[in-house]
């Protein structure tokens, strides 16, 4: 029985094939949309993990989670220097941590900010800690190895930019992999970061990313950078103004008691998860929309496979005649045609599952190169069931051709 | 082996006032050699759907010893001619991409699912005794006249007490008809089948006991 089907299967193997690519194309569709979608969720979820309360000014709560968490570059208001001194001093707080942003290396962000945050995103993997102004610490996948040296510059390496002229920094410590925007960046003292945009002066006019080129006329000579980190500075009175803070909290009851008392009139404060549950949820739409594309198309190749199969049942309808005629039982033969429908099916399903992992998988580490966040592609228990679905609805159509040819007379099959 | 009593039987097809066949009676001996012949459209072939259950008869009953086909169901009137009829027909209806022997031994894989090891010696056996020595080559190679020695030998292979055949020699030219047709008579007889063969072809006349003529449906020269 099998070697008929393989018989008529090898005598067919291009329209075969052919049947078989459209249903894996379908089939891949949905699972890229599916795994793709989760992805991005569990990568982001996973990127946000070490923050669990961001404070900032006064502004969007999404633009600050953006900034903050995946450092996308946006000019964020201030918040005044004595928030962070507050914070340091508060017993609710585990560690609280600045994070200044401004320049770039090349197309990496540099961060100012301090040795908590270093440690709260998860700690150096190789060299040592910035004790100097001028040192700085680098993400796990910042192409530049412990001992070089980096200029900072006003704006990403295609825009017009300019040099803070005399200025550099020294890598002496490489972090963990985190899988989070901060594996592209390079992180700094933060008080690093205020004297070379001497904020004392003009803190007011500033905003987080300081306007291209101004900062290096403001300040002629290149600021002392070979000196110790003073971490009275953080909390002295005329600290400068800082567009977020990173804040751990002691407990879960701390954290919620942090963000009431952070959200006022002067400051803001979000839990980032609570954000981007909140993207997801537009994020969610989006992929209703796109599952029902998918789906729309699965069915539609579904309509083209069977149109396909029918036709094949009819071309056969004297080759079916006429093996009843010689004896084949019927239900054999519908076993038979079945069979057959169901295996180009079953493969075409199995075969779309396996090319829409594997591009799933390339899309995300298209996708991580550019944002550095980690997009985790795998399949979870739903889509054992959703593989189950699309077989028990490919067993299902494939037995329409069956019926077919269950109800052909053989009499008059042989007749036409 | 199966007598034949036909009775009363009468074909009657959408939108005829007049039957199409209409057979009064007739019996056949277990073991004879009978020919059909008449004009095309005279209802050979109807007859024989009706004799081997392929088609179910209007009226009247087609009796096989005590198996009147008239009062089976389509599902048991397959398996009466998988048990008891051996069909070869003028488009030989091998399989392409099949071998020989594959395709001898289809109908019988296709009844049982499981093949006893006899049917496959008896399949390869009587594909010798039709003159076929390379049976494992596929039937898309074979001439005509070699494709319809392997349906041949398919009819017989579950030996049949019932061979029936429509036009076997029609689409042959005549060396290939005449051997086809001494196979025929000769393997029927060598069993005790009883053989029944349509044909316009004056082949068959000279070869079997008796002559069948239809006309319009009916027997005219019994």
């Amino acid at each position: 029985m099998f070697r008929l089907i393989a018989a008529d299967l090898r005598r067919q193997w291009l329209g075969a094939a052919a049947v078989a690519l459209l249903i894996v194309l379908a089939t891949a569709l949905g699972v890229v949309v599916t795994l793709q979608e989760r992805a991005l969720r569990l990568g982001s979820a996973r990127a946000a993990a070490a923050f669990d309360v961001v404070i900032g000014a006064p502004g969007s709560e999404t633009q600050l989670v953006l900034s903050s968490v995946f450092l996308q570059a946006a000019p964020l208001p201030l918040l005044p220097g004595r928030v962070l001194a507050a914070l340091l001093d508060d017993p609710k707080v585990a560690w609280a941590a600045p994070v200044g942003f401004g320049d770039f290396a090349g197309p990496y962000p540099i961060v100012g900010t301090t040795q908590s945050l270093v440690d709260g995103i998860g700690g150096l993997g190789a060299g040592s800690a910035f004790a100097k102004l001028g040192e700085a610490v680098v993400g796990a996948h910042v192409d530049r190895a412990i001992g070089e040296t980096i200029q900072p510059m006003h704006g990403e390496s295609h825009w017009p930019a300019s040099l803070h002229h005399g200025v550099t920094y020294r890598v002496v410590g490489r972090l963990r992999p985190t899988g989070t925007p901060w594996d592209r960046a390079v992180l700094v003292p933060i008080e690093a970061v205020w004297r070379l945009h001497a904020h004392g002066a003009n803190a007011d006019e500033h905003d987080g990313r300081a306007a291209p080129g101004r900062a290096a006329d403001a300040a002629p000579r290149p600021p002392r950078f070979e000196v110790p980190i003073d971490p009275a500075a953080l909390t002295a009175p005329g600290a400068p103004g800082l567009p977020a803070i990173v804040v751990k909290p002691r407990t879960i009851a701390d954290a919620y008691k942090l963000r009431r008392q952070w959200r006022t009139e002067r400051s803001l404060a979000v839990f980032p998860g609570e954000v981007l549950t909140r993207l997801y949820g537009t994020l969610g739409d989006a992929r209703t929309v796109l599952s029902l594309v998918a789906w729309g198309a699965q069915g539609l190749v579904l309509a083209a496979v069977l149109l396909v199969v029918v036709l094949h049942v009819l071309q056969r309808r004297r080759q079916i005649g006429a093996l009843r005629a010689f004896g084949a039982r019927r239900e054999i033969i519908v076993l038979l045609v079945w069979l057959e429908a169901f295996a180009i099916l079953a493969a075409g399903v199995v075969a779309g599952f396996a090319v829409g992992y594997g591009a799933a998988r390339l899309l995300s580490a298209g996708l991580t190169a550019t944002s550095g966040v980690a997009l985790p592609v795998a399949f979870a228990g739903e889509d054992a069931a959703s593989l189950a679905v699309l077989l028990a609805v490919g067993a299902v159509a494939a037995a329409l051709p069956a019926l077919l040819a269950y109800r052909q007379s053989p009499a008059a099959a042989l007749r036409s | 082996m199966p007598a034949l009593r036909v009775s009363e039987l009468t074909m009657r097809f959408a939108g005829l006032d007049r039957p199409a066949l209409a057979i009064p009676a007739l019996t056949l001996d277990a073991g004879s050699q009978v020919a059909i012949t008449g004009p095309s459209g005279s209802g050979k072939t109807t007859l024989l759907n009706l004799l081997t259950g392929l088609e179910r008869a209007s009226g009247g009953s087609v009796c096989w010893s005590a198996t009147d086909l008239t009062a089976l169901g389509e599902s048991a009137r397959d398996r009466w001619r998988a048990a008891h009829v051996g069909l070869v027909m003028q488009d030989f209806h091998l399989l392409p991409g099949l071998s020989a022997i594959d395709n001898v031994l289809l109908p019988q894989r296709l009844a049982r699912l499981r093949l006893p090891q006899a049917t496959r010696t008896e399949a390869e056996r009587l594909l010798r005794r039709v003159g076929l020595e390379r049976i494992e080559q596929t039937v898309d190679t074979l001439s005509r006249g070699q494709m319809q020695r392997v349906a041949v030998a398919r009819a017989l292979v579950a030996g049949p007490g019932i061979v029936v055949a429509d036009e076997p020699t029609a689409s042959l030219d005549a060396d290939a008809g005449a051997a086809v047709a001494d196979l025929l008579s000769g393997l029927a007889r060598d069993t005790g089948a009883t053989l029944i063969v349509a044909s316009h072809d004056p082949l068959f006349v000279g070869r079997l006991d008796r002559v069948l003529r239809l006309e319009a449906g009916r027997i005219v020269q019994p």
